[in-house]
């Protein structure tokens, strides 16, 4: 096997978005820095009070909403908020609930009533249901659900009470910041390249090949196990560097800029995105991409 | 915190590689990570690294009241901690199980085994013992914390020197450091732990697994033994059955990996033991390398060059000579020259060349990127 070496290199970044127009002040702290000595105001989340000054203790942007003060962190465990799309493995199968991993603070819940069951009857679950649990989502599984609510403790609740939710077969899961996911209508897209993308709120990102035939009885529960063509699997494995390319230089994620940045790449080959410099050149070209399409 | 958890896949990836005999980091089954020993300034401060895996020994000692039922011996007190700086799933204040059978393992192995000699500890009998307390810390995890914490503890053990004392009847005097030379502890022998890891119902295992390796794992075997191959603890964890013959296969390569890392641990011994007496400067500062925060550092990868001549010639082989790649400059007209043929010109394409096929276009298309030379 042909192994490519290189030599460490001085490497000159291109200052990218320099002047861009939103580059307001934004009050930056870090933690320690004081905000104010004002003491005629309310402390939130990330502030604390030292002698009189309230100080920050995470590092993020401070926001303010009348006598409010909080700083909003850059760099964050996924915070939820009702509606949001999420992927999660099952860490732990309970009586009658999941414990689903979505990189939050607190292993999130999956209800058994939150499920649909298979052939998609509404009935009260029975005992024999709940002998079942494991036959439907056993730990290890990876599955996409909606956040239904949040518990006092912070814990979110999820369901998977649509068709398009459910366990997730094939394709490759990307770790990102939840903070650069773009919050949009829908988290789903069947991108025109050729795969399927799932972006979840909470920093998964799902890549999948596009079903051919939707299965409407099947719902969540089929998992196609053949074998995936070699296209696909092309196509998934450069979304996948893209997406790891827009991770690095925080640009939001979204349908448009997953698709122009895949793009902007497609002269290169698969492997070559991850070098730092053809990933500096990607990324600039996908910026002004999407600078034209908004302006 | 918890773990992320192991997906499906990597763990069905880790069950199929180590069954091609094939570990993530290139290892053969029955091979130890690097191991580096290292003593601090104080006696008895000793941190082992065993690949990643970092832990930190210190032992020390106080005069105490012995016990009622051994009046004569001296005390010994072992502890480990894991600390949260070790890996997120460690959680300060939290006595989980690991850290319950870390403890025990210690305890059997250097406790149990009677490697130091208690009774020498004895300073008035029933009244002042010596109480030698041994405290290990982790201070990362990358699997196999036992082997790595019992390397720690007795190279700790071995380094560290307890004050003089003097006895006039019923009079202990606790010579400090500077008036008398502090005396080594009488060791008896070295017992040190190897771990085996067993996968798929015991039937492969692994010596010295690493962290992801050790979370596939189906059972876990410790065996203590020292370099006079005396066995001085065996623990079997996990419920897996195993076969006599394994157990006694397992005991041979403790055996070799034992006389290895004893060699080791004298070595470096050795070592502090010439620098202290020379005057040279000793402790952790010395034996790190130096780490500058400009350059880049990576450790040494081994790779495997077993069949790297073969595969080398045959790429050679394969691929064909190339072709001149620069081509002679042709000499157009008086004072213009020429180097090489362009593409085709793709700027304005007119409606009827489209239909005509392409490769008709190419010989015959204008010339264009061509390196014209005009010299005055």
């Amino acid at each position: 096997m042909a192994v490519e070496m290189r030599l460490p290199a001085v490497h000159k970044h291109i200052s990218l978005a320099a002047s861009q127009s939103n580059q307001d002040d934004k009050h930056l702290v870090v933690p320690g820095d004081v905000i104010t000595s004002d003491t005629g105001f309310m402390r939130g989340h990330g502030t604390y009070m030292d002698e009189d000054r309230l100080t920050a203790s995470v590092a993020g942007e401070v926001e303010r909403v009348n006598k409010l003060i909080c700083v909003r962190p850059l760099k964050t465990r996924y915070n939820g908020e009702v509606g949001d799309v999420v992927i999660g493995r099952i860490t732990e199968v309970q009586q009658k609930r999941w414990k689903v991993e979505t990189n939050s603070r607190l292993d999130s819940v999956l209800l058994l009533s939150s499920v649909n069951l298979p052939g998609g009857e509404l009935r009260r679950r029975s005992a024999q249901d709940e002998l079942a649990m494991r036959d439907y989502l056993q730990e290890g599984d990876l599955i996409s659900a909606e956040v239904q609510s949040i518990f006092s403790d912070g814990a979110l609740s999820l369901h998977t009470r649509s068709l398009k939710y459910g366990k997730l077969g094939q394709g490759v899961l990307v770790f990102v910041s939840p903070s650069i996911v773009k919050r949009q209508k829908t988290h789903f897209h069947n991108l025109p390249c050729g795969a399927s993308i799932i972006l979840g709120n909470n920093g998964y990102v799902w890549l999948y090949p596009t079903p051919g035939q939707q299965d409407e009885e099947a719902g969540g529960y089929y998992t196609s196990m053949e074998p995936v063509s070699l296209s696909d699997r092309e196509v998934i494995s450069r979304l996948r560097n893209c997406l790891l390319a827009l991770a690095a230089h925080k640009v939001l994620l979204y349908d448009t800029s997953v698709l122009y940045c895949y793009e902007a790449s497609l002269p290169q080959q698969i492997k070559d995105i991850l070098k730092p410099e053809i990933m500096e050149e990607i990324i600039l070209e996908t910026r002004q991409r999407l600078v034209e399409h908004e302006g | 915190m918890r773990d992320t958890p192991l997906s499906n896949c990597e763990r069905r990836f880790l069950l199929k590689a180590i069954e091609a005999k094939k570990r993530l980091d290139g290892r053969q089954t029955y091979d130890y990570r690097n191991i580096k020993i290292a003593f601090g300034t104080d006696y008895g401060c000793c941190s082992v690294e065993l690949g990643k895996t970092r832990v930190l020994c210190q032992v020390s000692c106080e005069l105490v009241p012995p016990k009622d039922s051994r009046p004569t011996e001296g005390i010994m007190f072992f502890n480990l901690e894991l600390s949260p700086m070790a890996s997120p799933a460690f959680e300060p204040n939290r006595q989980s199980e690991l850290l319950v059978t870390l403890n025990r393992q210690l305890e059997r192995c250097l406790r149990n085994s009677k490697c130091i000699d208690t009774e020498s500890l004895c300073v008035v009998s029933g009244e002042k013992v010596w109480q030698i307390r041994v405290d290990v810390h982790v201070l990362n995890h990358d699997g196999n914390l036992m082997d790595a914490a019992s390397i720690a503890a007795i190279s700790a053990l071995s380094h560290f020197r307890r004050p003089d004392v003097a006895i006039q009847g019923r009079d202990v005097t606790v010579f400090s450091p500077e008036e008398r030379d502090p005396i080594p502890l009488s060791i008896y022998h070295m017992p040190i732990c190897v771990s085996f890891a067993f996968f798929l119902q015991g039937s492969y295992l692994l010596v010295d697994p690493c962290e992801r390796e050790e979370r596939v794992k189906d059972g876990l075997l410790v065996i203590a033994m020292n370099k006079h191959r005396e066995i001085c603890s065996i623990q079997s964890s996990g419920g897996i059955m195993l076969l006599k013959d394994q157990v006694l296969r397992c005991s041979k390569i403790a055996s070799v990996k034992v006389s290895e890392i004893t060699e080791l641990i004298n070595k470096a011994l050795e070592n502090d033991r010439k620098i202290r007496k020379e005057g040279g400067k000793f402790g952790f500062a010395e034996s790190m390398p130096k780490e500058r925060i400009t350059t880049l550092k990576r450790d040494d990868a081994p790779v495997e060059m077993t069949d790297v001549k073969e595969t080398a010639s045959d790429i050679v082989n394969r691929t064909e000579t190339t072709t001149e790649a620069v081509p002679s400059p042709v000499l157009v007209a008086m004072g213009t020259a020429q180097v090489g043929e362009g593409i085709v010109n793709s700027w304005a394409l007119d409606e009827d060349e489209e239909d005509e096929p392409q490769t008709e276009d190419r010989k015959t298309g204008t010339v264009s990127d061509v390196c014209f030379c005009a010299v005055e």
